[in-house]
């Protein structure tokens, strides 16, 4: 029975009760299998996934990997790294992800990674070997677990006309009680405990103590209350500095480059104190759908004209060493970044992998802290 | 058996004249138990509630009677979980700011959509349906993008902001507008008015109008005849345009995250960041269990108070 027709009957009260659950079923069965079609349409192998952080999923840092297949990626976001494991564990399969250093050697004790080969990244003879010798990369047989491409710093961002520095830039900006109400933070341990430790003066060796525990947790429950929002989200961090509605935050080096050249008037801190340090890198999940994908991923991030771009619009440090010859010494310098990237790792304070215990206790007592207690 | 179609089952209600020999054992069988037949078409509402609700909640039970050891689970049941909620003050804190802020927004959506209901209800005569659906037009639009909606309104430089500093009212934005408490029940005040509206006026409108005559015949002012009468009758709608605000908004999560500031979190966060970043399942299992037992106490309470001042009433 035609459409029309069947409307036509039903409007004269002529379609029988059984034509009616007929059509009703066929227009159900319809409407569930539409999501399918495009969805079958789109599964090619091309669509490897890279779960990431947020700002990663521009294609600027896939013109290699465009280049090649003529799409992107497909993108998975995550807002800390805890949680894209927590996520993973549950059974999220991607193929490429993006921890820090810190977080690596659990990520490897959780047997959800497989070694990455280098013979197979076209880029790797550019990578500096400093960022690859990193505490429980080595998987054996010359691979590693980690491909490591972007390094920088955590620091306090501030906007140079509404904050006033007293003396020299410090981690005390965070914790000025004339701007509270107007300052931002991570919500995420990974950087916010870290800093902490920094302004606690707990030295990253014995982070792992209870008094460091203790001292930390003091500093942290000190800070909360002049805390306006704690966030992962970098772009909640950058409009609220743009607006005003914070005077300073903790942030990553792209959010002070990123603001500045959209005119905001802000920098980000030396502290004197020293800023923290890291070093995030690829790894490749090892039930991977699209191995060979998943190496064009990380070759494309690894290129020379992400590396470019990374350090040129994102401020971060990359690290394929070609990338740095396009910059003098003088805007290196100005990006707070280097040639040789552990001069500026080990002035800094650089992350120290932990144990899942500590990592678990740490975030308990600081979500705690975060909501009050 | 449970590849009929309705309009065998149909068939299979009459008592019909046995056509094949297995066709006409069930139908004989069915002729005979009157409860096997309303199972039967209860199965397709009992298969989904078994699959999506009840197996969902043993396992839930089960899991929140386990602890964390690392990123695995230590299955020997105990209620260590439970000892932590009800000795620990962080989470008698969340759940009673939940329970809280979830009352305030009840309350005022109750209050707000009770005029607009009430309107429809009694001073529009012609197409009716149609306002309905211009007030209910705003929900069309998606949970999330009328949250970021009023986080635009409330933020530093939103709507109100700028609009009260070009008037002169005010010097420097108002900063208790975002991130905050009051931010998350204004935002779920708002988002919620649907769900109070329709009961509210389904309730109103099967009020008999001659009612309201007689009690104005018998000398009741505007004022009384409303006290009196029409809200009495109207409560089946305002309890159940409270329950439903009140149960799904205290587990609230993606409001108070977006606007509630390091004050507004809400349990549902909290529950959240057990099976995220703390990674203790068993522990946010235990939570939701509690925080049902919660809602449904209250819930019981509130039917109760309101069944015995409706009594009182009567």
């Amino acid at each position: 029975m035609d459409v029309l027709d069947q409307l036509g009957a039903m409007r004269e009260g002529k379609l029988s009760r059984r034509a009616f659950t007929r059509s009703l079923m066929a227009a159900g069965l319809a409407v569930s299998a539409v999501p399918l079609m495009p969805r079958r349409a789109q599964a090619g192998p091309a669509d490897a996934t890279y779960f990431t952080w947020g700002g990663y999923d521009i294609p600027e840092l896939f013109v290699p990997y465009q280049a090649q297949h003529g799409t992107l990626p497909n993108f998975a976001i995550f807002g800390g790294s805890e949680e894209a494991l927590t996520k993973m564990r549950g059974g999220f399969v991607v193929d490429v992800s993006h921890p820090c250093n810190q977080a690596m050697p659990r990520w490897v004790q959780t047997g959800l990674f497989q070694p990455i080969d280098p013979s197979r990244v076209s880029n790797w003879s550019d990578v500096m070997p400093d960022l690859v010798d990193l505490t429980g990369n080595d998987a054996g047989d010359g691979a590693v677990w980690m491909a490591p491409f972007d390094w920088g710093q955590t620091s306090v961002t501030y906007r140079t006309d509404l904050f006033e520095v007293e003396g020299e830039e410090s981690w005390d900006m965070l914790w000025d009680q004339r701007y509270a109400g107007r300052l931002g933070s991570f919500a995420a341990g990974a950087d916010a405990w870290w800093c902490g430790a920094i302004k606690a003066g707990v030295d990253f060796a014995n982070i792992d103590s209870d008094e460091a525990f203790d001292a930390i947790a003091a500093v942290m429950r000190e800070q909360r209350p002049l805390i306006r929002m704690y966030t992962d989200d970098t772009t909640t961090l950058e409009q609220a500095l743009a607006s005003g509605e914070l005077v300073a935050a903790m942030t990553w080096n792209d959010s002070a480059t990123q603001l500045r050249s959209e005119g905001v008037p802000v920098q980000f801190a030396k502290p004197k104190e020293g800023a923290l340090t890291w070093v995030c890198g690829l790894m490749i999940h090892k039930d991977a759908p699209n191995l060979d994908y998943a190496y064009d991923i990380i070759d494309s991030l690894l290129s020379v004209e992400t590396g470019k771009f990374m350090i040129n619009d994102y401020g971060y440090g990359h690290s394929n060493a070609r990338a740095f010859e396009a910059f003098d010494e003088e805007t290196l310098a100005g990006l707070g970044l280097s040639t040789k990237p552990f001069e500026i790792l080990e002035a800094g304070h650089f992350q120290v992998p932990q144990s899942q215990e500590w990592e678990t206790r740490m975030n308990d007592l600081f979500e705690q802290i975060k909501a009050g207690f | 058996m449970t590849d009929s179609t309705p309009s065998e089952l149909a068939a299979q209600m009459r008592p019909a004249p046995p056509k094949g020999q297995a066709s006409g054992w069930l139908a004989g069988l069915l002729y005979r138990r009157e409860a096997l037949r309303g199972y039967l078409l209860m199965s397709p509402t009992l298969m989904i509630l078994t699959v999506g609700i009840l197996i969902p909640f043993v396992i839930l039970v089960v899991l929140s009677l386990w602890t964390r050891q690392g990123f695995d689970f230590d299955t020997t049941l105990t209620l260590d979980n439970y000892r932590r909620i009800f000795t620990e003050p962080i989470f008698g804190a969340l759940i009673g700011r939940s329970l809280w802020i979830s009352a305030m927004a009840t309350v005022a959506t109750v209050l707000l959509c009770y005029p607009m209901a009430y309107f429809v209800a009694f001073h529009v005569h012609r197409n009716k349906m149609l306002w309905l659906i211009l007030i209910t037009l705003p929900f069309w639009t998606s949970y999330l993008l009328r949250v970021f909606t009023w986080k635009v309104i409330l933020g530093y430089e939103g709507v109100i902001n700028s609009a009260f500093i070009s008037l002169g009212w005010i010097e420097a934005p108002l900063e208790f507008l975002l991130y905050s408490q009051e931010a998350v029940i204004i935002t779920l005040a708002h988002a919620w008015a649907a769900f109070a509206i329709l009961p509210l006026y389904v309730s109103l409108e099967k009020i008999d109008k001659s009612l309201l005559e007689a009690a104005t015949d018998l000398g009741d002012g505007p004022m009384a005849r409303f006290f009196r009468i029409t809200l009495p009758l109207s409560m089946p709608g305002v309890i159940a345009a409270s329950f439903l605000i009140f149960i799904p908004t205290t587990g609230d999560y993606i409001t108070p995250a977006l606007l509630g500031g390091p004050d507004g979190l809400m349990i549902g966060n909290f529950i959240q960041v057990q099976f995220g970043p703390a990674n203790n399942w068993p522990m946010g299992a235990a939570l939701s269990i509690v925080l049902m037992l919660w809602i449904s106490a209250i819930a019981v309470t509130f039917l109760f108070l309101t069944r015995k001042v409706r009594e009182r009433l009567a």
